[in-house]
Formats: C-alpha cells, structure tokens, sequence
C-alpha cells in the first residue's frame, strides 16, 4: 500500500479486517429450516410439533427449525404465493385435500426414491396412496380420521334433554340448548367465510347419506336429498354463534358456551385446557348419524428445488416422526389415529376410550373430501365458493334450493369439472 | 457555465428519478404487460409462452361482478369520507375554542390515526361481535333490537360494519389538518362580523369557511383516495365478504390475484382503479389550483 495516504491505509485496512471478521467462520453458522404450520398453536397438534423439533434439533447440532403459525384460513393462499415465487418454505406441510392442485404444478418432490431405505411403504395404511400423483409419491401422510361428537353434559342436562342418537334428536337437542340471550349456543360451527364451511357442509351431509359430488365426480349440490341435507345443517347452523371461525368455536365449546359441535378427534386435546368448572362435562362420542364422515387429514412433503443438504435434513425430519415411536406420541397427544399399522396394540387402544372412538370413527368413515381429480385439483377454489355461499344459509332466508342452484352455478362457471 | 448548471442538476436529480423509475414506473410496466398477457400462470415471474391480447380486459369489464365491486368501492369511499370530514370539521370548530383540558383532547385525537388498521380491525370485529360484542349488548338493553346482528357476516350491515372502523380511523387527519388551518384565521375578523351583527352561521359561511377551504379540499382529496385504495380495514374484518358484499376493487383485484390465480384478471383491476384514481385527482384539479396556485 504505498503511495497511499496514511489515514486513508489506516481506513482501508480497518475495513479489510471488518470484512474478514464479517466472512469469518462458516463453519459455525445455524442452519435454520422454514416450517409454517396451522397446528403451531393447536393444543394436541402443537405439543407433538413442538417435541418433535426439540428432539430434532438436539440430535442435529447447528440446525434449527423455525415452527410458526398460519391461520388456517389464509393458509393455501399464502403457501400457494410462496410456491409462485419461488420461495417455498423447507418443511412443507398440506392439507390432503389440497395436494393434488400442488403436485400437479410439479411443486412437490417425488419421494419414492428416498422411501425404499425406509418402510413407509409396508407400515402405512393403505390411504398413503393418496399421496401418490401420476405414479410418484408426492408425500407422507399425517393424519386420517373420523368425525366424532363433542357435548356438554350439563348442558344437555339443563335443557332436559339425553345425548342424542339420532339426527332429529341432534336438531330437538341443539333448539333446546340455544339461548342467545344469555350467550349459550347448541350448536358449534364455522358462521363466517372460511374454507372450513366446505367440510362443515360436506360432513353433514355425507352423514345423513347424501353427498355434494356424484359418483361420476360431478357436482351434486341440487339434488333433493342433498337440499334436504344441507337444509337440515342450515337449522342447526341458525343455533351457532354468528361470526365465528373454525378456531372461535372449538374455544367457546371448551368455554362451555356451546353445548355440541362435531369436529375432528384431536380437538380432544383442546378440551384438557378447559377451564375447572367446565372440563368434567366435556364428552366424546359417535356423531348421531347413520354414516361416518371423515377422510385424510393433511401430510408432510419435500419442495421441488430445495439444496441437496437442505433437502436431506428435511427427509431426515419427516424418517423420524414416520417412526413407530414418535408415532405413538402422535397418537397419544393428538388423539387421532396414527397412519402407521403397528403404533398401538388392540389393548393400549381398549385402555383409553378417546383413543378407542378415535380408531373406531377412522376405520367407519366415508370420505367427504371430492375424489375426481378435477374437483381435487380445484379444491381451494371450490371450497372458497362454498364458504361465500355457506354465510348465505346463516345470515339470509334465501330457500337453501336457491343458495345451492346459484353456488352449482357458480362453480360449474368456475371450477368446471370435465 | 449554464450547461455546467445543467448537469449538477440533472446530477442531483438523478437519484429521485431512478427511485421513481425503480418504484413506481417499473411496477407500472409490469402491471401492464401483466394484463395483457392471456392465459393462466401460476408462476409469477415468468409469462413466457403467454400471448398478448386484450382478454382480460373484455373478461373483467363485462363481468357483473367488477361494476358491482365499483359501485361497493365509491359507496365505501363516499360513506366513510363524507361522515369523517364532518365529525373532522366539528372537532376542529370544537378544539378551537377554550376549554380546561383542551391540549390533552388535541393529543387524544391523534391517537385512531396512529393505531394500525389491522388493530382496528381487531377492535371493531370485538366491538361488533354477533355474540358477545358491547355494541349489540347495548342495542338489546336499550330494547332497540331482540335478536343480535352479525355486523360483520350479514350482507345486509356488513359494507356499513367496515365503514365504521375507517371514520373512527380518518376523523382525526381532517381535525388535525383544518384545526391547522382555523389557528391561521385572525380573530379581529371575527370581532368585525360580530360587531356588523354576522350570527353564527353568517360567521361560519363568510369567515370560517373561506379561512379553511383549502385545507379542507386538500385534506378531502387525499382522504378520498386513501379510502378508495383502503386494504387492510376490510381484509382484516370481512375479506371482501360476506358473499361480496364488501368487496371493493382492491380487495377483488387481491382475490382474483392470489385466491384464483388470475394474475392478468387482477391486473386489469389495477389498472380500472388507476383510471378511477385519476378521474377523481382530475375532478380535483381546478378547486385545488384555485385555493394554493
């Protein structure tokens, strides 16, 4: 550096060794791997999420996962905007019902490959097929499972009415529960836009034996059983609190606002964090329909284009939770059935009712989730319909035949299913 | 030397003009070569193999749904302008004068125009509960409804549910700016038309007004174009529903974008606001260059 100034070398010097202390040692840098999740904050959900990334972190100094939580309203919309634009998250977590419009973007990485060095394949009940796509698999399944029936006791009690058994019992018990005035509703369910609306509709319906798709796979929303049922639904939805997401509902059962609501079984988590004076009278059973609904719930997948070590540590994370050990603890602090065979023996299940009414529901259901691949493919978008349509029944007086004419309309313009 | 002028000029201008290139004339380009692109993509940074055309456009101006959402947007804007800039202008009027606690008033004004519009959303969606909100509790204790109104998921209340949030938000800008403009008018002109026999009305008309016009024009247009681009107060409460009764173009053009994937579609919607924008800076233009040029 001669013939340069002294300060100026002293200056140019100072700001080589900053840059040299800023590239420093690479070595001891964290990776840090993305994992946006709805269930980070869900009771049941959350404390396996939260196990799990603790134990993977420890085993694997230097990484860390960054869990955290999107509402699950906004979640495919937000997921499906990172994926267009390129910046999917590392772990990525879906809703099985909307796989299919994922994989078919070519967004998801094949994983047959990596699952012949593990047993995926063999231990997995046979639903692990839905992550199939075009002959590859696309996904590990997390979730399968079959509607049940959440109830307050007292509740019922108060009103002088029994658990009920069948729906028109559902219907006199929900009327006879409901007193607005005071805050007390007899019936849980989404009231405002949401994308839950679709399995709220769906669910009831498949329940009484009707359906929103044909067996061909088209829509089936005007015919008269299905009016029939989604009127049904529509008087016990006028009993529910008005406004209210999938979220607020579950939270004002376990408040002891609302005296039933069928939901999926790890809301059985949520009801351990009721409040003393409310959690005795919280109970379980079999929704009081002739038909289980249920489906699968949502699965684990690989971004196509990640980086091999990326890439490799998120394989590592979804190898540890498919294990038989941590899929135990899936089923034990979730309370839905695990996707494994072999997690729990017929006599650990008999020893907890809720894990017993759980496996019964999932090996009962019928799916209420749309098979034909155009209606998968265009699943947020129907389910987004749906939601519009379904705060029509809650808030108007509309003839539900005419809500459900305008919303086929819609969706055949929309969503056309050829 | 002049052409010396120039240059450092045209030097010290250059970092303006590059930001304004970089942040709003690239976008514009995008948006418009966004729209004229026919097809579907989903991938957002990449339209090759998509054709020009002008599909898009016939697509959304004939579809019903994008007049019904400009006729949501001007009822939005109009609804929530009109109520802030006379609740603005009553306040204004009210923290001229003399009071004890005056100074403390004018500094709890501020306080809707500084919280978030995703907090005021917060605070409204309590508010308004269907079930639980205050607002509803007061209304059936005042025997003034029997049954509780689902403000925000009702089609019939959900469009004024929204506007509520954006005054109690928009109030205070008019105070603070015509407040502004009131201190500025000398008290002898009003000592002058009192001492003519001027009422209070007759003060207002030929003494306040003409003393805070400009202010007031000024502070109106700005407001008008902030609520007709309003997104997070509407968002936040309602999405644009229930069954689109709230759906503005902003919200319509957000939901064709990232909802339905029709980047063109939401495009074309941007550029139906900007036309709409600049009628209304154009129906601006003459009452503003009389009052400041």
């Amino acid at each position: 550096m001669t013939g340069i100034p002294m300060k100026r070398r002293t200056l140019l010097s100072g700001a080589l060794a900053a840059a040299a202390l800023a590239a420093g040692p690479a070595a001891a840098q964290t990776v840090e791997l993305e994992f946006p999740t709805w269930q980070a904050e869900e009771p049941g959900p959350a404390d396996f999420w939260n196990e799990a990334v603790k134990a993977f972190e420890a085993s694997h100094p230097g990484v860390k996962i960054n869990k955290y939580q999107i509402p699950f309203k906004d979640y495919i919309d937000r997921t499906t905007v990172r994926f267009a634009s390129k910046r999917p998250p590392d772990i990525v977590q879906l809703p099985t019902r909307n796989f299919a419009a994922f994989a078919q973007q070519g967004w998801l990485m094949p994983l047959d490959e990596l699952m012949a060095g593990t047993d995926i394949k063999q231990a997995y009940i046979p639903l692990q097929q839905e992550m199939v796509w075009e002959g590859k698999t696309q996904g590990v399944l997390l979730m399968a499972y079959g509607m049940v029936f959440f109830y307050n006791e007292k509740m019922l009690a108060d009103a002088s009415v029994s658990v009920p058994k069948t729906p028109d019992d559902l219907l006199k018990a929900i009327k006879a529960t409901t007193n607005s005035a005071a805050g007390t509703f007899g019936w849980g369910a989404t009231t405002s836009e949401h994308p839950n609306i679709f399995v709220d509709w769906s669910a009831w319906a498949t329940g009484l034996g009707a359906s929103l798709f044909t067996k061909a796979g088209q829509y089936n929303l005007t015919d008269p059983k299905t009016v029939a049922a989604i009127d049904s639904f529509r008087q016990a939805v006028k009993s529910a609190p008005k406004g209210t997401s999938t979220e607020t509902a579950r939270q004002l059962f376990v408040d002891g606002k609302i005296a039933m609501m069928r939901d999926g079984p790890w809301v059985a988590a949520l009801i351990a964090k009721a409040p003393d004076a409310v959690r005795p009278h919280l109970k379980v059973g079999t929704m009081p329909f002739p038909v289980v609904a249920g489906g699968t719930s949502n699965s684990i997948h690989i971004p196509v284009g990640l980086d091999p070590a990326r890439q490799k540590l998120v394989w590592e994370f979804i190898t540890m939770i498919s294990r038989p050990d941590w899929q135990a603890r899936y089923f034990k602090l979730v309370k839905a059935p695990s996707p494994r065979k072999d997690v729990a023996s017929d006599a650990e299940v008999a020893k907890d009712p809720m894990l017993s009414l759980a496996m019964n529901a999932a090996g009962k259901a019928e799916n209420l989730f749309p098979t034909a691949a155009a209606a998968q493919l265009g699943y947020a978008q129907i389910a987004k319909l749906v939601g519009e349509a379904g705060i029509r029944l809650v808030n108007t007086e509309t003839p539900t035949e005419t809500v459900l004419k305008a919303l086929q309309d819609e969706l055949s313009r929309r969503v056309p299913i050829k | 030397m002049q052409q010396q002028e120039r240059r450092f000029a045209f030097a010290l201008l250059l970092p303006a003009l590059v930001t304004t290139g970089l942040l709003i004339v690239y976008p514009m380009y995008l948006v418009i070569s966004l729209s004229l692109r026919e097809g579907k993509s989903m991938n957002f940074l990449d339209s090759t193999g998509q054709v020009f055309g002008l599909q898009h456009y016939a697509d959304v101006l004939s579809d019903p749904g994008t007049w019904t959402s400009v006729v949501t947007t001007l009822v939005y804007t109009a609804g929530s302008m009109l109520p802030s800039f006379l609740m603005g202008l009553a306040l204004a009027l009210l923290l001229n004068t003399t009071f004890p606690g005056r100074r403390l008033f004018r500094g709890l004004i501020l306080l809707p125009w500084a919280v978030p519009g995703v907090l005021v959303s917060v605070l409204f969606l309590w508010l308004l509960d269907a079930s639980y909100g205050v607002v509803n509790a007061m209304l059936r204790q005042a025997g003034l409804i029997s049954t509780d109104i689902a403000w925000f998921t009702d089609e019939r209340t959900a469009l004024a549910a929204v506007i509520a949030p954006t005054i109690w938000k928009s109030f205070p800008f008019f105070t603070l700016t015509i407040l502004a403009a009131l201190q500025a008018v000398p008290g002898e002109l009003y000592e002058a038309a009192r001492m003519d026999g001027a009422g209070r009305w007759q003060r207002f008309r030929y003494v306040t007004w003409p003393g805070v016009r400009g202010a007031a024009v000024l502070a109106l247009v700005l407001n008008t174009l902030w609520a007709f681009r309003e997104f997070d107060i509407i968002f936040a409460t309602t999405g644009g529903g229930p069954y689109r009764a709230t759906e503005t173009l902003g919200i319509r053009a957000y939901q064709e974008a990232f909802s339905y994937f029709e980047i063109g579609r939401a495009c074309v919607l941007g550029i139906v606001m900007l036309a709409i924008a600049l009628v209304v800076v154009l129906a601006a233009r003459r009452p503003l260059q009389k009052e400041f040029f």
